[in-house]
Parts: C-alpha cells; structure tokens; sequence
C-alpha cells in the first residue's frame, strides 16, 4: 500500500516537473536565443549555425555603445531612463493620492467618479493618440521628452484600483485612533497608512516604470528627432542589416528592470510579511 | 435635485462649447499656399525671390547611407562655409527619413529641405505640402535630362510646375562576384570575348550558370532575389511591352501589366525562380542577400546603386574573417565586386533557347531635393539645394556613397556604372515610377501575382498554376483588372 502512495507520489512529481519544465523552456528559449544572438561574432542572422551562431564575440555591444553615428542607442537609453524614472516617481504620486482619496474620504461624487475611470481604464490607451498628438502640439510638446512624462504620469492614476483595493485592507480603526490622538488626516496619511503600504507602493513604481520603458506608440507618436528617441522607437529604425544591434539593444533594455526588481523585490515581500503579522 | 444638476452640467457644457469657436486661428498651425492660386498671382517668384534670409538655421533630411558615409557631413559644412557671411546654417534636421511631411509640417515639425524618392515628392506636391520650384533658373538645369525633370512635374490646368530637383538615378544593377566566376569563365563564359562574362551580358548565361553551380553544390545558388518585389520584377514585363499607366506613366485609367508580350517577361521568372530556392517566394532573400553574397552562397543579386556599399562593408568583414588585414580585404572587396546594369534578356523569353536578346528595361526611379511648403527660409533652402546639386556635390555624392548622378557632367566624370546608368534613363530603359498617386495601388496585386508566380516554381506538375504563356497572359490581365478595380471602385 505504502509502495503504491510512493509510486503515484513520484509519478505526479515527475510530470508536473516536467510540464513546468516544457512550459519554462517554451518562455525561456526565446530569451536566451535573442540572448546568443546579440553574441554573434558576424553579426547577421543569416551566417548562423542551425538556430545558433557560429561564433561568439562582444563585438555588437562594443558597437551599441561605441558607434553613434547613425544610431545613438546610448543617447536613447538615457532618455527612456529619463522618461521612465519620471513617469515613475510622478506616476507613483498621483495613484497613491488617487487611491488613498478614493479608500478614506467618503465625498458626493466618489462613486460616480469610481466608475466613471473604471469604464474609461477599458478604454485601450492608443484610442486617444491623436487628441494627444493634437493637445501636445497646442502645448508645444512635441519633442519634449517632459511631454511623455507628463501623459503617462497622467494617465496612470487610471489604474489606481488595485492600491485602493490595498488602502481598504488596513483597518480604518487605526486611523480613528489616530484622530482621537489629534492627528492631521495628512499625518495618518504619511505616518501611519503610508510605511504600512510599502508593497503597494513598490508594486506602484514598478509598474509606472515598466510601461513608459517598453513603450513605442506614445513616443513614436510625439518624439520627431531622432536624438530624442526613446529606446523601442530606436530599435525600430535600425536598418535591416542591422540585426546584431538590434539583438544587442533588445538584451541590453532589460538591465534596468531586472536591477530594479531585484532591488525592489525584497522590500515587496518584506513589507506583505510585515502586513501579514500586524493584520 | 439630480434633474437640475444634469441641467446645470449641459448648460456648462454648451457654454464652453460656444467658446471655443470665439478664440483666435491657431498661430502654430501653419497652411501650405494654394498651388491653384501660384498659377495666377506666380507666387513661384514671391517667395523665392532671390533675398537670402539672414541669420536663419534650415533643417536638411537626407538619406540614412549619405549621413552614415559621412557625405551629408561634408555637404553640409561646405554649405555653412560658403553661406556664413549671410548667417545661414544647415543642420541635419535628425529625423527618420521615412518622414510623414503631411502630419507633421502642419505643426511645423518637418525637414525645410527633404532628399526622397520621385514618387513620394510627388504625393506631397498632390498635397500641397511642397513648393514649386523655379528650376529653370538653376544652374543644373540644363545639365539634367528632361526626362528626369518630368519625373518631379505637376500639370495644374494649362501649367506644368516642377516640384524637385533630381540628384541621382535609382535602378535596379546587378550585383557579382568576380572570384565566383568559374576558373575557366574566360574560355567558356566568354563567347564574344570581351572580357566580360557572359552572366553580366545575358540572362540566358545567368540563368545556365546558376543551374550548374547549384548541382555542382546543393549550399550555392548563382542568381538570387526576392521575386515578389514589384519595383524589381516588373521590368522583365516592361522589356516585352509592359507599362504600368498609359500616356507616359500619367493616365491611371491605362493599365499595362499584361501589354504586349509581357508574358514572356514572367516567363523569364519563373524560368530563374526554378533555379533559387523557396526563399525567393518572399522577402528573405533581399535582406539575407547582403550576407549570403559576402560568404559566397549567392553568386548574383539585383540591387538599386545606392546599396554598393553595404556589400562592399559585408564583403570587407567577410574577408577580415578569413584572416585578412583591413586594408587587404577592403582592397580585395573592391576588386571582387561587381556592380553593372542588368543582362539582356531573349527575344524569345526562353532562357534555354539561342537567339537574339533584347535590352532589358527596368522600373527606376529619380531621388531628388524638394522644398518643404511650411519652411519660414524658402530662399535659404533654395541656395541650399543649388549648392548640394551642382557638380562638385554631385560629383563627390557618386564618388562617396557610389550613386549615378542625374547631371550629365557628373556622370561623365564618374564614368563606369554612372554612366551607364545615365545613357540607359535617356535611352528609355529606366521606366520611371509613376509621379501620381494611384501609384500606391499597384504594389498588392503585383506582389500577388508575383508570389504565386515564384511558389509555381515550387508546386508539383500537377499543380502548377501557370503552364504556359496564355496562363501568365491571364495572370497578368488579371493584376490590371485588380488594380484598376482598387482605383476606381470607390472613387
């Protein structure tokens, strides 16, 4: 009987590692193809052996970084590192304030205002391109890079759902407490309910991050020079031979974010745990 | 309470709405000047009236390889320098050169001077996004055949304004390796005897050599190309009778894709798609065909000019990987690439056949200088188009990025390739792309046809589409119909 439970046991092991396996390598053998591409010593996708190259050099980052004639990548990172990190610390602001406003203060038009952006968030964001192209040329905004970081930070208080529903998971108790205690509702904001909603915060800045680094309509929309571009928008331009840069420049965009995770990832977990045991 | 709060809320509504009809034109939104109204008032001669703007930066978009070879650096401050007493400044205006001049110069965000194909200048003179400009008074004038003028002419009632002015003739050359040749080419490959192989001469030697070199080595093919490509495949029809609009490339009610003997020339395809491989079906090979030439894998290709060099960078770095120095593969490069107007093509369409061979014609096209309707500098910009279109510039221009200039002079002194390509636009075998914009509606039928014409090649017996020539006749009849359906339909 025990043999039995043992076999089945090892069996329902073995075949969910390996469909995790497949599932893994179907997610992952893209990534580290690009990954050995971008490697490549010839630089064109043509010379490869089989699905990999023949030869392996550095060479293609060396040239990302080294010729800018015609195509700046350096130039283009620091702007989307710009228009990211922007977008992020605003971004993150305004939803945080959104949320908190919609959670706590109870006033005439919340619900009608609650479901007035849930229906406009099902909206897809490209539906209102030309407004934009047309608010942003009144504005003289065309070419701003502060252009970019204005509309995203704008337009992500829209998603500010998710924190409120974090906002309503601290008891509103603690903020009566507090006001017995003669707190300001600015100092329950900043002293009490914002170190509890590290999480959200960080989960915040993450996504405000994500979205302006790897998007391509909105700039390519607004940015008309060339220096101005941001990453995605340059990679679209690179010639058709240039498949080595492009390998090199789609591996090199993900740095910033891996580093950011890593950086923010444990104070993800750490602040959900801290949550966990005060709730 | 709530009837009156939605009353309050549209009466807001309908008062903003009214004002907004009470403010002033918007001041960055600039209007192109109406052609219509040039022809009465010449207004040509207002605003190019010969007075240099002073102090002024013009914004100058060039093509990606005249930037990236460093020509559109010289050019430019050889400009600054003749033009500094006047503080006039040419600048790179950055943008991508597929620019969208209709939606953003509006808002003042395009080029003053732009460097593009005949056919998209043409669509923005349509427009009313480009300046007619007084060509007759340049110095290039008369140096540039008149063909290549009517390439950048619009006719607005009894008058014909010119709209660019063309700098180097685009057209498809045939591209080769001359240390791919058989060891024995000059006893076997050479019938005349004149030093040029026979591949270079006539397709029916192309077509024969790739066969051989194929069977010798299942990896190498001789000729490749992407067949689906209209601008490339469409001569082939035009060299036995083919058009692509009637009246001189002017009367899109004319559709000629199937004129004359065009069949022959689709015969001629499918014939060379026979010896490629499937790759030809689509786009891979003209993007592999940089690469696969460099290594050896492709014997030949077809190409416009303007793409010299960047065989030339595939070769150099090919050979460097041999173990060669710079210097000896660059050396070796140039030596061993070929590029040369297209081989003649049989009379009889047969590639098997001996007999006697026509010139092959091919569909070409004319890039050129314009003039952005919404530049604030139009005489600054027109010095700057002078400058860049006279013969030192166009002289330089062929010698650096390896183009054939559209002045005679220039072309003369580039020799080789250049003039070839010269005496063919004025001989009549560059067909140049229609300058109206039905134009656009030729490319997806075409490719259809052309597709499927190079899948044939690769269907089994049974299931080949065009057997023989009155099925490619209907193939090509039907491309006209589909083309002339996509103009007409809806208009």
């Amino acid at each position: 009987m025990r043999s039995k439970i043992n076999v089945g046991k090892i069996l329902d092991t073995t075949i969910t590692y390996l469909i995790l396996l497949a599932v893994a390598f179907v997610f992952f053998f893209p990534c580290l193809w690009l990954i050995l591409a971008s490697f490549s010593r010839s630089g064109s996708i043509y010379s490869f052996d089989g699905f990999f190259p023949a030869q392996y050099s550095t060479a293609s980052f060396v040239k990302l970084f080294t010729d800018t004639t015609m195509y700046n990548y350096p130039k283009w990172f620091m702007n989307t590192l710009l228009i990211a990190a922007g977008s992020c610390a605003l971004g993150t602001f305004l939803t945080i304030l959104t949320a908190y406003t919609m959670s706590r203060f109870q006033f005439t038009m919340r619900k009608p205002m609650m479901k007035t952006t849930m229906v406009l968030g099902m909206f897809p964001s490209f539906m209102g391109m030309t407004v934009v192209y047309l608010l942003m040329t009144q504005f003289g905004l065309i070419n701003h890079l502060g252009g970019l970081i204005l509309i995203y930070a704008s337009g992500a208080p829209m998603g500010y759902l998710t924190q409120k529903g974090f906002f309503d998971t601290i008891p509103r108790s603690i903020d009566e407490a507090a006001k017995i205690d003669g707190a300001t509702n600015f100092q329950i904001f900043t002293k009490i309910n914002l170190p509890l909603s590290k999480p959200i915060i960080v989960y915040t800045a993450l996504t405000s991050f994500t979205w302006p680094w790897s998007d391509f309509i909105l700039p390519k929309l607004l940015l008309k020079e060339k220096n101005l571009y941001t990453v995605a928008v340059g990679l679209m331009s690179l010639d058709e031979t240039e498949f080595a840069r492009f390998a090199a420049g789609s591996v090199f965009i993900a740095v910033p974010i891996v580093i950011l995770y890593f950086c923010l990832v444990k104070n993800m977990v750490n602040g959900i745990s801290e949550g966990a045991v005060k709730g | 309470m709530k009837r009156k709060s939605i009353t309050l809320l549209m009466a807001i509504c309908l008062c903003i709405g009214g004002q907004t009809g009470c403010g002033k034109e918007a001041e960055n939104v600039q209007t192109a000047p109406d052609v219509q109204t040039q022809e009465e008032t010449g207004v040509i001669n207002t605003v190019f009236n010969g007075e240099l703007e002073h102090n002024v930066t013009i914004q100058v978009l060039e093509n990606d390889t005249a930037v990236s070879k460093g020509y559109f650096a010289s050019l430019i401050e050889a400009f600054n320098e003749k033009y500094a007493e006047y503080g006039i400044v040419a600048v790179d205006a950055n943008m991508n050169q597929y620019l969208d001049l209709a939606n953003d110069g509006p808002y003042g965000y395009g080029p003053d001077v732009l460097y593009q194909a005949n056919d998209i200048i043409m669509q923005y003179a349509e427009g009313k996004h480009i300046y007619p400009l007084p060509v007759e008074t340049m110095e290039c004038f008369d140096q540039i055949p008149e063909t290549a003028w009517a390439a950048y002419q619009i006719q607005l009632g009894e008058t014909a304004y010119t709209c660019g002015v063309p700098v180097n003739v685009q057209a498809p050359m045939l591209y080769y390796r001359k240390d791919l040749l058989p060891e024995d080419w000059e006893q076997v490959w050479d019938e005349n005897g004149n030093k040029i192989p026979d591949m270079a001469e006539n397709w029916n030697a192309m077509y024969a050599y790739s066969v051989s070199r194929h069977e010798e080595d299942g990896s190498k093919y001789g000729y490749m190309k992407s067949l689906f490509d209209v601008y490339f495949s469409s001569g082939f029809l035009f060299t036995y009778g083919g058009y692509v609009f009637g009246n001189n490339n002017t009367d899109p009610s004319d559709i000629g894709f199937s004129a004359g003997e065009a069949e022959k020339g689709a015969w001629v395809l499918s014939q060379l798609a026979s010896a490629m491989n499937e790759e030809c079906i689509d786009d891979s090979i003209t993007t592999n065909a940089y690469s696969k030439l460099a290594d050896g894998t492709y014997f030949a290709t077809i190409t416009t000019p303007d793409m010299y060099s960047t065989f030339l960078d595939e070769m150099i770095s090919a050979y460097e990987e041999e173990g060669l120095s710079e210097a000896d593969a660059s050396a070796k490069a140039q030596e061993n690439l070929v590029m040369t107007t297209l081989p003649k093509l049989p009379e009889s369409g047969d590639l098997t056949e001996e007999g006697n061979f026509l010139d092959a014609k091919s569909m070409g096209g004319i890039n050129g200088y314009a003039i952005s309707a919404y530049t604030k500098y139009p005489n600054a910009c027109l010095a700057f188009v002078e400058f860049a279109t006279s013969y030192e510039m166009m002289v330089n221009r062929s010698a650096l990025l390896g183009v054939a200039p559209a002045r005679n002079d220039a072309a003369e002194t580039a020799g080789g390739t250049s003039q070839l390509l010269y005496d063919n636009l004025e001989a009549g075998n560059i067909v140049l792309m229609p300058s109206i914009k039905e134009v656009s509606q030729i490319w997806t039928p075409g490719e259809t046809f052309f597709t499927d014409l190079a899948k044939d090649a690769f269907r089994s017996e049974g299931e080949k589409k065009y057997t023989d020539l009155e099925a490619m006749k209907k193939g090509l009849e039907a491309v006209d119909q589909q083309i002339y359906d996509a103009i007409f339909t809806l208009k």
